[in-house]
């Protein structure tokens, strides 16, 4: 007994003991450290890629949209009138004379009426905004908590 | 021995100590110094960076949807000078692909036409296929030079960037007007609707750095118009313009449809017209900016088709019936000038429908001296002679109509502006004011916008009327008596199968010091149908023609030819046909 007494006092007061000690907790925050910085860098590199992506998603909206008008001004043309006009007579079809129509009643007809272009409202087809997540930095993010009126005591009660 | 050296130890501990202390404080005043702050802020200048987002220019309809102005993307081509390996490759190979002259381009590449100049600008709009064939050739070019060296078309640039484009080229293009390479429109509906049109560009501070990417905002793009013109009907009309044109040998024209309900301008043609896809050679095809569009812009003496509106106006005054008669002598004197008919010659007795048929200027100048000056300009004033009608395109002139009170007007006035000399309207004017005529009375406000599209919504423009100037009773006798005249004239401006009423017009073109040119005319009709439904009404106006002067022999057939393809292209069946489906 005397002898497990005289160990555990000699392990106390061994001088390597205290440098472990010293060793372990720093260690321990040097881990910490890491790990807070690894999470920091891993959030901003999906921002930064987020951010990236909805510059080029812009981008490409941006080209899809000049495309389409080059594309409508391209079929306006081939169908304007004197295109039109002149297929016509290439097929064989001449401009028709008021004697040589004929009229037919046709039940429910209904004469035609100017365009209608538009689709309607489509407020659901809106992108959303980006959310918080995607373009908030760690230390936003901590800061927003840290300032957040829903942790502040008195919103809490 | 320890203690001997403790000392150096702390002496060197102090020494560190101290050079850390005065690095933390260098570190500090550096971080709070003056330059400090000029860095700071240079920083967060490069930190976001301006941009304005430009909204596509909205398109341009007809009312059948087909598109008359829209957007496509062309390329600006320069040529960075510095960068340039061979200039006569580069030159020798834009004057293949985009036909620019290749001893100016070469000179221009190597003698920069302003010193210092590091980008010469090739062309503005290069289309995408010229583009996008340069770029494959210097992209050859790049592969087929040797390792490390740079090819031969090394120096070319290409920027894109939206343009207007016109796809029908000069149909309408008196309508449309155009747009610079500044985006600004001008003229017709480009200039009327330029706000709409182009939208409202957004400045927005966008970060530089991704992590902070942030929402664009929503830019709405510029509005489309709608217009209510119908296009088959305007080429119809440009056809037929120029076809009267050649035929008449007229120096300009003007033809006008209009839907007399409404007020919707279904067509509008006049001459000259130029190619919206070359606006650059505006100054080639007008003189002045009038001359853009006559039908709203250049007022003349219309002559005898403002007959129709002193009798208008002398009827619902109940100055005189259908029946009245009048003895026409062949002269009538007037606040001391002697007023002759178009043949000088002496019509005998007459109705009111003879004096309108064989056009009397002695008869109308008789009626307006029965009617006074106040009922007669308090009409002529209600019909709008003298105001703009708004129509909704730019550079509408208002015409002039001289009135008792003004310096230039004489007592003669009163019976030469009974059939239309001495005052100077606009044939829209004319048209609008006619349309009360045709329109039971009510008087239209002539529009050529039929809706406009914003934000996936459509609003349609209603229509707006200027008044009730006479009885809707006076209005139905006047147009009765009108396709009388024309009947019993065998006119030839009558439509095999539609009945329609319409007044012929001659005018003699005044001189400078009030004298008039005795050799030229303005030659016009106006004329709508079918009378007991008008749908349409049309305006002709030739100006001197040289195969004839009169208006009976050159814009009547011209409105004949134009009704009979305005009732084809609107549906309009025979007057039997449609009183058959209406008793059915």
């Amino acid at each position: 007994m005397q002898n497990i007494n005289h160990f555990v006092h000699a392990y106390r007061i061994a001088p390597w003991r205290i440098q472990r000690q010293w060793i372990g907790n720093t260690l321990l925050v040097v881990v910490g450290f890491a790990m807070v910085a690894a999470l920091y860098l891993y959030v901003t590199a999906r921002a930064a890629i987020a951010g990236r992506e909805i510059q080029d998603l812009t981008a490409s909206t941006r080209i899809s949209q000049q495309a389409s008008a080059d594309l409508q001004t391209r079929f306006a043309a081939l169908t304007s009138t004197s295109v039109m006009e002149e297929r016509a007579l290439a097929l064989g079809f001449e401009p028709i004379k008021p004697g040589r129509m004929e009229y037919i009643v046709v039940a429910g007809y209904m004469p035609p009426q100017p365009v209608i272009l538009s689709n309607g409202p489509q407020s659901g087809l809106r992108a959303p905004s980006i959310p918080p997540e995607y373009n908030q930095s760690l230390l936003d993010w901590m800061d927003e908590q840290v300032h957040s009126p829903y942790v502040r005591g008195g919103l809490q009660q | 021995m320890r203690q001997q050296y403790a000392w150096r130890s702390k002496f060197l501990m102090s020494v560190l100590g101290l050079l850390a202390f005065l690095v933390v404080v260098q570190i500090v005043r550096i971080q709070n110094s003056e330059e400090a702050a000029i860095f700071r802020q240079r920083a967060l200048n490069y930190a976001t960076e301006s941009k304005t987002f430009y909204p596509d220019r909205g398109n341009i309809y007809d009312r059948n949807g087909h598109l008359l102005a829209g957007n496509k993307t062309v390329y600006e081509v320069g040529v960075n000078l510095n960068d340039v390996k061979d200039a006569n490759a580069i030159a020798m190979t834009l004057s293949v692909q985009l036909g620019v002259d290749y001893a100016e381009t070469l000179n221009n590449i190597i003698n920069p036409p302003i010193p210092d100049l590091v980008y010469l600008v090739i062309t503005k709009s290069a289309s995408v296929e010229d583009a996008v064939a340069l770029q494959q050739l210097q992209l050859t070019m790049q592969e087929q030079a040797p390792a490390g060296t740079s090819g031969s078309l090394t120096g070319l640039e290409f920027t894109a960037h939206p343009q207007r484009d016109y796809p029908e080229g000069a149909l309408a293009s008196n309508i449309i007007g155009f747009v610079n390479r500044a985006g600004r429109g001008y003229f017709g509906v480009e200039e009327k609707y330029n706000d709409l049109l182009a939208g409202n560009p957004v400045q927005v501070l966008v970060p530089t750095d991704p992590n902070k990417a942030e929402d664009i905002p929503h830019i709405p793009d510029g509005t489309n118009l709608v217009l209510t013109i119908n296009r088959d009907l305007q080429a119809a009309a440009e056809e037929t313009l120029d076809g009267a044109l050649f035929t008449y040998g007229a120096q300009g024209g003007t033809i006008i449809v209009m839907n007399p309900r409404n007020g919707e301008v279904l067509a509008m043609a006049v001459t000259p017209r130029m190619d919206l896809n070359r606006f650059w050679d505006y100054e080639v095809v007008y003189q002045n900016a009038s001359e853009f569009n006559r039908a709203i812009s250049v007022p003349y003496e219309p002559g005898s088709v403002t007959k129709i509106l002193t009798m208008a106006a002398a009827l619902d005054s109940g100055t005189v019936s259908p029946t009245t008669t009048f003895l026409d002598t062949g002269s009538i004197l007037i606040g001391g000038v002697t007023i002759k008919n178009w043949n000088e010659e002496a019509w005998g007795l007459q109705d009111m429908t003879g004096c309108l048929q064989h056009s009397l200027n002695v008869c109308m100048a008789w009626i307006s001296t029965q009617m006074g000056t106040q009922t007669f300009y308090g009409y002529m004033n209600r019909f709008g002679l003298g105001h703009l009608t708004n129509i909704d395109m730019a550079g509408e002139s208002a015409g002039r109509l001289k009135v008792p009170g003004d310096e230039d007007w004489y007592p003669v006035d009163l019976g030469t502006n009974a059939f239309g000399q001495g005052v100077a309207s606009t044939p829209i004017q004319l048209l609008a004011a006619a349309s009360s005529i045709a329109n039971d009375g009510r008087m239209i406000s002539p529009h050529i916008l039929y809706s406009m599209l914003r934000e996936d919504r459509q609003y349609n423009a209603s229509a707006q009327y200027a008044g009730a100037p006479i009885s809707s009773e006076t209005a139905r006798t006047l147009s009765n008596m009108l396709a009388t005249s024309l009947e019993n004239e065998a006119s030839l401006a009558l439509v095999s199968g539609y009945r329609m009423a319409g007044k012929t017009g001659t005018a003699q073109i005044p001189m400078p010091y009030g004298y008039y040119d005795s050799t030229r005319t303005n030659a016009s009709f106006i004329g709508w149908g079918p009378v007991d439904d008008p749908q349409f009404m049309i305006y002709v106006w030739l100006e001197s023609p040289s195969s004839s002067i009169w208006g009976s022999e050159t814009a009547a057939p011209v409105f004949s030819e134009m009704a009979q393809k305005t009732v084809i292209l609107l549906n309009v069946p025979p007057d039997s046909v449609r009183q058959q489906l209406v008793l059915k």
